[in-house]
């Protein structure tokens, strides 16, 4: 090739300059241009080349300071709420909450969200979870097991931001309430599985409030984002209770609480003033005594929706997993190899860049419809598991209908209770010293 | 200030803070709409203007214009940028005014009243939540049984379209027999029906696409790739000319203008003539009518995914359009310098294209592709590393690639039986390789060539011959994996190698031809033509065809002693190998496609 | 009586169950901590992967996006002809608005010495949208090549463009190897 690399090389209209480096090419031994089609310049009037612009990222002293803050916030919270016993003080920590994670942070740095990668850890041992994001995914569950849910009152933005644009609420029926509130359960549910499987992280995706704190999101987000504040206006915090999935577990930790904040700082006086305080529907009132169900009747109920616990998580686990096929289409992968096999005439769309990249990358089509298998067949395994699990969730609900605990006092439901501390202020019982 | 005067003031406030957040969310509505509906700076028309101005480059009004449109299109764009931005907190500004403003109205609204009669009745609460959670229940576990319904598992009945290809195979003589490709994989048994059905899936495009692939005997009956059948250089033609001359029209049946630029030669298949060219972006496909020089259709080649837009810098000498394409007989395949590679139909219509990325080559791909049964083989040595890839003829997906330890090579694949199966012989540097032409296992390869490789293998009776410039020639015992005899007396750059009868001929760049024992390596005799050669020797009817740059062909009896038959001119350049008919000979020359014969 | 006695039991599951709850959050944080890793993980992308596709302009979720073109001096020829800088069909190797590719403007193109011209981004004005990376990786040394800048990425728990990324270029990395800056022509030149 050599000879004729330079013959023809005068007579065409091409580039002279680049004539030249190819000339350069062609006398240069073979073994060195392999690398580089032009090669580096030698430059006589002495200039330098400057480096590459690679900005550091945030410093993870920083995000150690967030984990702090995380503490120092759910602390004053807690002693808040048991010792100081004041609206004011979780108020004002809720704007600083908003301010700092929400704005400043940009609500990227988050306990909902760490849910997805404290499970993808668990189940990808190549995958490894950050400590700071493990901190934020574990402290907030310890200290609900201890004080309650401390970190919806006042450390978490959207929580924060959904509280203080509380407007007039309404009262929710308490059927809907427990209707509804099997939702984010199972949300919870699926954004592990997606996220276990590698699919998407739901949790982050279709988090409506992260769009408002970075001033720009997707289109749809930023609506979705709005409107729920609008709604959250009248309905008070939408999505921490009827979507939240990390909310769903704090429900659970929360419940059992050793030192749940109270209404009263004392004895219950029944005063029932703290009745319509709470925006949440979470406080659980004494039961009417003439209102005791039959008890007999009551027992055969509860028998049998224990029963039936057993034959939701079955029922729960087919169904589900028999969806398995639906669900893993939200897999990029599957959705892709599922798209070529469907339709094959989806090649020659020259505007699809996920088929014409995956075409031009080489990969053979078998390989794909392989790796896609074996997710497919991940979500029939999970689909079980997720299946399970929310039958298990709708037993449990239905048998918490038939359970009765008998109540005398006013009591936030530990539960429900977001300890934002509102009722606190309705109680006229003052602490005997 | 009094409470009512407070209700009042934050009354008004929240309304007009409520009416402002509003009007700037119109704003921003508006602002989103017109620039999710046009983006300036993916307009269109600027790209429109530069393509007119590409075409005359003289007018500065043109110019002028595109300058004062892209300023405009940058400026609408930042501006909404900041629009959206500036909006954005605008909105949420007003939106805190509204937020403190309301929940100041109803804090002074509200105060702790009295509480009303006891609530409603616990029991009744409950039975209807009992209720409407086994509704709840039922909803969820019947939305999943429908979506698992509604969703068919399309991975549980898909079998790979290369290992179900059951392919009929059509004989010179219209003999129907059943050929089975990838045996391995196969399912036995299927024919009949089952075979239509899956032509009729898998074709897409043009209807008359069928699977049927030619065999051997039918393939040595065109010149259906670089060099002819297998790309070896010999063709069974007969009645082939000896004797024309371009000055005086002496046999030059028809003679039409080569519309683009390109060094692929061209082929043939029945009565279809084809070739490639290429100038900058511009790729096109040629089919012409091998009786009368008719053009019979032409495609472009473009919207390929993946392609680059700009032109991959190569030399002259070389091109966009090098490699040479090939043909089966129902699908014609050709390869250019920017990595695309494309199908069509014998009527030219588009069956499949795809990029196999920008080679990285400094004189530009030069590689001629090569075709047997139901894959389609690319050599693609280039910078980034080596690779044969072998494509689906039908879909153009990869079948399997392997991948060499070579440097850029500009040789062209062959295919030989060796050993009852058939090989794709590669030569670069450092190796002249054979691979399984169906599983692309390397089944033998010699470390022995180095340089820049232009010529391409020759196989005959059991020994590859391979050849390069300031390089070495050898013979190679592909079974024993050594190199039999070589010499580097005499060494060609380009041209390619040829064996017929025992002989090996050799051609340089420089003139010389060389004809040698091809078992021993003996020289017999040497011949110094008027011009270098870049065109390959074909042998057709045991006489030798070899073409100089200047369009000289000579003419040799194949035989221990040097007898030239016959000298004939074209009288312009030729550096492209000729294609042989019955009674004709095709040769592509730098300005115009000649075909020789009464 | 009877009341103290319920009071006690529920008390008692109570305790049975924040026991439960506390050891199964310990278990979960065990095996989570045995996975942790103590570094920062960031978002990059990896531009021997990338297909310069262009969704890293229109899929993050900044506007203008993080991801940004950030140029290998090292690798580059400082050719007077560049196929990141030019667009195809231009017609004459200067700054007029018909020749260069960038739409928003955003390269400089400065003299150095004969033949040699220097590239320079400006960040503010790049929107990551990979004309220029391609036309230099279609033509020239690949020298340009699009990075997440870490100034501005948010390091989002799931990067919104490594979703949509066809070719799978964006991956998580432990941020003190946060940029793959192109050294060599080949990864392993380059060191990354």
């Amino acid at each position: 090739m050599h000879l004729t690399g330079c013959i023809y090389t005068g007579t065409h209209k091409a580039l002279k300059a680049v004539f030249l480096l190819l000339l350069l090419f062609v006398m240069m031994p073979p073994a060195s241009f392999a690398q580089q089609r032009f090669p580096r310049p030698e430059f006589e009037t002495g200039y330098e080349q400057p480096t590459p612009v690679t900005p550091e990222p945030r410093s993870l002293a920083l995000e150690y300071v967030d984990v702090a803050m995380l503490l120092a916030v759910m602390a004053l919270v807690t002693w808040f709420l048991l010792k100081k016993r004041s609206r004011t003080g979780i108020f004002w920590i809720s704007v600083f909450t908003l301010v700092y994670f929400g704005f400043y942070r940009n609500g990227c740095i988050c306990s909902v969200g760490s849910v997805q990668n404290v499970a993808l850890s668990l189940f990808n041992t190549g995958y490894s979870v950050s400590l700071t994001v493990l901190a934020f995914f574990l402290l907030p569950l310890i200290f609900s097991l201890f004080y309650g849910r401390v970190f919806c009152a006042g450390a978490c933005a959207l929580g924060a931001i959904q509280d203080l644009i509380i407007v007039k609420p309404i009262t929710f029926p308490s059927w809907l309430q427990k209707t509804l509130g099997i939702f984010p359960f199972v949300y919870l549910g699926l954004a592990i599985l997606f996220a276990v499987t590698g699919t998407d992280f739901i949790i982050c995706r279709y988090d409506p409030f992260v769009g408002i704190f970075r001033m720009g999101a997707e289109f749809t987000m930023i609506v979705l984002g709005i409107g729920m504040l609008l709604i959250g206006m009248f309905v008070a915090r939408p999505y921490c209770r009827f979507v939240c999935p990390y909310g769903a577990l704090l429900r659970v930790t929360s419940f059992f609480a050793r030192r749940h904040m109270t209404i009263t700082p004392a004895e219950c006086i029944q005063c029932r003033l703290c009745e319509s305080s709470c925006p949440f529907d979470a406080i659980d009132f004494p039961g009417d005594s003439n209102a005791r169900p039959d008890t007999e009747k009551n027992l055969r109920r509860f028998i049998l929706y224990l029963v039936l616990i057993p034959v939701w998580v079955a029922l729960g686990g087919f169904a589900v997993s028999s969806a398995h096929v639906f669900l893993s289409r939200a897999h990029p992968d599957v959705f892709l190899a599922n798209l070529l096999i469907t339709k094959p005439e989806m090649r020659n769309d020259l505007d699809n860049i996920d088929i014409q990249t995956f075409l031009s990358s080489g990969k053979p089509l078998e390989t794909l419809v392989e790796e896609a298998e074996v997710i497919q067949n991940q979500f029939y395994t999970g689909g079980w598991i997720l299946g399970g699990f929310i039958g298990f969730v709708i037993g449990i609900t239905l048998l918490n209908q038939v359970v009765f605990r008998r109540k005398t006092d006013y009591e936030p439901h530990k539960g429900n209770c977001y300890s934002c501390g509102r009722c606190m202020k309705y109680c006229p019982v003052i602490k005997k010293q | 200030m009094d409470r009512q005067t407070q209700l009042k003031l934050s009354a008004n406030t929240a309304i007009v803070s409520g009416i402002f957040s509003i009007l700037v969310s119109i704003l921003l509505l508006i602002s989103y709409w017109q620039t999710s509906s046009f983006n300036p700076l993916e307009t269109e028309a600027i790209q429109a203007l530069v393509e007119r101005l590409a075409e005359d480059p003289g007018n500065d009004a043109l110019r002028d214009e595109i300058r004062t449109l892209d300023l405009l299109a940058r400026k609408a764009y930042f501006t909404s940028t900041w629009q959206v931005k500036t909006g954005g907190y605008l909105l949420l500004f007003g939106a805190i005014v509204c937020i403190v403003a309301l929940r100041y109205y109803y804090s002074l609204l509200t105060k702790i009243e009295k509480p009303g009669e006891p609530v409603v009745n616990e029991n009744v609460n409950r039975i209807l939540s009992q209720k409407w959670i086994l509704a709840a229940g039922m909803v969820i576990m019947v939305l999943a049984l429908a979506a698992a319904v509604l969703s068919r598992n399309h991975f549980s009945t898909y079998t790979p379209v290369s290992s179900a290809i059951v392919a009929e195979a059509v004989t010179g003589t219209d003999q129907v027999e059943v050929v089975e490709i990838r045996t391995d994989s196969a399912q036995e048994g299927m024919q009949g029906d089952e075979q239509e059905g899956l032509e009729g899936e898998v074709s897409q495009g043009a209807a008359a696409i069928t699977m049927r692939f030619p065999t051997r005997e039918e393939v040595l009956q065109h010149h259906n790739a670089f060099r002819g059948p297998f790309s070896n250089g010999i063709t069974s033609r007969r009645n082939i000319p000896v004797d024309w001359d371009a000055a005086t029209n002496r046999n030059i049946k028809w003679k039409v203008p080569v519309p683009k630029e390109g060094n692929n030669s061209p082929v043939l298949w029945g009565n279809k003539l084809f070739f490639a060219g290429a100038e900058g972006r511009s790729q096109t496909v040629y089919c012409y009518d091998h009786n009368t020089g008719r053009l019979l259709w032409q495609q472009d080649v473009n919207n390929i995914p993946g392609s680059t837009a700009a032109v991959p810098r190569v030399t002259d000498d070389t091109g966009l359009s090098a490699p040479t394409l090939t043909t089966d007989g129902q699908r014609v395949y050709s390869i250019f310098a920017t990595g695309d590679v494309i199908c069509f139909d014998m009527d030219g219509n588009r069956i499949w294209a795809r990029n196999l990325g920008v080679p990285e080559n400094h004189y530009g791909h030069a590689s001629s592709l090569i075709c047997w049964q139901d894959k389609l083989y690319v050599q693609y040595d280039t910078g980034e590393g080596g690779r044969l890839i072998a494509l689906n003829v039908l879909t153009g997906e990869t079948l399997w690639q392997t991948f060499r330890e070579v440097e850029i090579s500009w040789a062209s694949p062959i295919l030989a039986q060796i050993g009852g199966a058939y090989q794709v012989i590669l030569v670069a540097d450092p190796l002249v390789a054979g691979y399984d032409a169906n599983t692309g296992k390397e089944m033998w390869s010699v470390p022995c060539m180095s340089g820049e490789v232009g010529p391409s293998a020759a196989y005959s009776d059991g020994l590859v011959y391979a050849v390069n410039e300031y390089a070495v020639l050898v013979a190679i015992d592909p079974t024993r994996e050594e190199v039999v005899w070589e010499d580097n007396e005499f060494l060609s750059d380009i041209s390619s190698p040829v064996v017929s009868n025992g002989l090996l001929f050799i051609l340089t760049s420089y003139g010389i031809m060389v004809c040698y024992d091809a078992k021993t390596g003996e020289e017999y005799w040497e011949y110094q033509a008027r011009q270098g050669f870049m065109s390959s020797p074909i042998v057709a009817e045991n006489k030798l065809y070899v073409t100089d740059w200047d369009g000289n062909t000579y003419i040799f009896e194949v035989s221990r002693e040097m007898n030239l038959i016959g000298e004939c001119s074209l009288g312009e350049p030729v550096y492209t190998t000729p294609a042989f008919a019955d009674g004709a000979i095709y040769f592509k020359g730098w300005e115009n496609l000649y075909c020789i014969g009464q | 009586m009877d009341k103290d006695k319920a009071q006690s039991r529920r008390n008692f599951i109570d305790k049975g169950m924040r026991i439960t709850l506390g050891l199964s959050l310990a278990g979960v944080g065990s095996v989570a901590l045995s996975r942790v890793s103590a570094k920062k993980w960031v978002w990059q992308i990896d531009p021997f992967l990338c297909t310069q596709c262009g969704r890293c302009a229109d899929y993050c979720v900044l506007k203008p996006s993080a991801v940004k073109c950030v140029h290998a001096y090292d690798l580059c020829g400082y050719c007077d002809l560049c196929g990141g800088y030019l667009r195809p069909e231009h017609t004459e190797r200067d700054t007029g608005a018909e020749n260069q590719l960038c739409p928003t403007a955003a390269i400089e193109r400065r003299y150095i010495e004969e033949p040699y011209y220097e590239y320079v981004i400006n960040r503010d004005l790049c929107i990551g949208c990979a004309k220029c990376v391609a036309g230099c990786t279609a033509f020239g040394n690949g020298s340009l090549h699009l990075q997440i800048q870490h100034d501005l990425c948010m390091n989002c728990n799931e990067c919104s463009i490594a979703r949509v990324c066809p070719s799978n270029a964006i991956s998580r990395v432990e941020s003190d190897a946060a940029y793959i800056i192109k050294g060599g022509f080949t990864r392993e030149e380059s060191g990354g």
